[in-house]
């Protein structure tokens, strides 16, 4: 995940897609960039839960999933209780 | 925005046993990551992968057995490069002969821009100030500031 927030680019993206949905065009003109580039940064962020895509009619629109920012504030949150968790086993392991 | 993840657990073993597990490969992979190069020695290479989480960095402060400083980054990482934070291990004695192990995070990776999100998409809401006093092991007291996402059941 945070392999996906760490290009400058798709930081911009999520910000344009965190109000409403936007379908590539509009996000790639936003953006300066090519509708190909977006493209790729949007199969990134999917892939890692932080976009999602809707259609509309014909049109794809892609707008922020706020779950994977739960999944990203949950990796941060437990990382070190989880981890000291481990520790304290595993000395108590050592000492027996 | 500078954010602060602190926290601590009680650990049955004095300071000295449980330093180890700090500088020593095979007893850091006992309860972090799944390879560890480690060279314990301010300016020592810090290698270790965490479930594909490539962390790398220095020892910045060996101090036996009750500080280790090591700086953190992610290989690769745009927002988190090698050595771009820094994690205090704190190491302290308690009354029953056990070590109260404190673990503080400064600037861990949380991006600017989820702190502009709508309060509803950002995790638990508002991050809190949180004041954290220790209560005192060997006549170290002190007070911790941390903006962060607040777990009170866990830390």
């Amino acid at each position: 995940m945070f392999a996906a927030l760490a290009a400058p680019q798709r930081q911009q993206i999520l910000r344009l897609v965190r109000d409403q949905p936007l379908p590539v065009g509009v996000i790639a003109e936003s953006c300066g960039a090519s509708q190909q580039a977006v493209s790729h940064h949007l199969q990134v962020l999917k892939e890692a839960g932080l976009v999602d895509m809707k259609r509309e009619g014909r049109r794809r629109l892609y707008v922020v999933n706020p779950d994977g920012f739960d999944s990203m504030q949950a990796f941060v949150a437990d990382l070190w209780p989880a981890r000291l968790d481990k520790l304290r086993q595993a000395v108590a392991d050592g000492e027996t | 925005m500078t954010t602060t993840f602190t926290c601590s657990i009680e650990v049955p073993a004095p300071p000295a046993t449980v330093f180890n597990y700090f500088i020593d490969p095979e007893l850091l992979l006992t309860w972090i990551g799944d390879h560890a190069v480690l060279d314990a020695q301010p300016g020592g290479e810090f290698t270790l992968d965490i479930e594909g989480v490539p962390v790398r960095g220095r020892y910045l402060e060996v101090v036996a057995p009750e500080r280790v400083v090591v700086s953190w980054g992610h290989a690769g990482s745009e927002k988190l490069p090698p050595g771009s934070t820094q994690v205090q291990f704190t190491l302290t004695p308690t009354d029953t002969g056990a070590t109260l192990v404190e673990v503080e995070h400064p600037e861990i990776d949380v991006p600017m821009f989820l702190w502009r999100l709508p309060a509803h998409f950002r995790p638990g809401g508002m991050p809190a100030v949180r004041r954290q006093r220790d209560t005192g092991h060997g006549g170290n007291r002190k007070i911790v500031f941390s903006l962060d996402f607040v777990r009170p059941d866990r830390c």
